[in-house]
């Protein structure tokens, strides 16, 4: 009896397993779809850029080449305010 | 940003300017600086070109993805970290701190 219902039990994993496997995989494949590597690789130049803040008086203009040869620049896109962190 | 803002300090000290980018205006992402109490610019793309430019566009959010850049001193890309592995910026930090001992 013991046997027997390890052996059903087992299979159940196994079957569970599968499930799960081929539920997840596609989901997986949807969510990377659109997801092409950046345009720019490490190594190459970036490119220079003209934005803006506001500094809680005004608003102050940011370019990347004012930081050429004195500083690195952490460039941190986001997806949008407000969200996570 | 927040995670960059804890490790505010650290890149400082390795000569790193950080920068928020996004597609909000200037004065959403002003509150949202101030909500999160991050002190580095978070800048405005309003309209999306250096977005589109950087080739991190996603059409689907019609918004930015959540990608990280080092640009060294030399403006050429030293790290990239893109979607979920740009949550944590250790490796940039680590970055900079290599480079800071490299120079």
């Amino acid at each position: 009896m013991r046997k027997r219902s390890r052996g059903v039990t087992s299979g159940g994993l196994l079957l569970a397993a599968i499930m799960m496997a081929s539920v997840s995989q596609p989901v997986r494949a949807d969510d990377k779809k659109p997801v092409a590597p950046p345009k720019w690789k490490v190594g190459d130049v970036a490119p220079d850029f003209k934005l803006q803040y506001f500094d809680g008086t005004g608003l102050k203009s940011v370019s990347l080449s004012q930081y050429r040869g004195t500083k690195n620049v952490v460039l941190a896109f986001y997806v949008f305010a407000f969200t996570g962190g | 940003m927040k995670n960059f803002q804890r490790n505010l300090q650290k890149l400082e000290a390795a000569d790193t300017q950080v920068l928020g980018v996004s597609m909000d205006s200037p004065f959403a992402n002003k509150a949202f600086a101030d909500q999160i109490g991050v002190t580095f610019p978070l800048l405005s793309d309003w309209g999306g070109d250096t977005t589109r430019q950087y080739g991190v566009y996603f059409d689907k959010y019609k918004a930015a993805r959540r990608v990280n850049f080092l640009i060294g001193k030399d403006g050429k890309i030293l790290e990239e970290q893109v979607d979920d592995e740009a949550i944590d910026p250790t490796k940039l930090v680590v970055a900079c701190e290599r480079h800071k001992l490299k120079n």
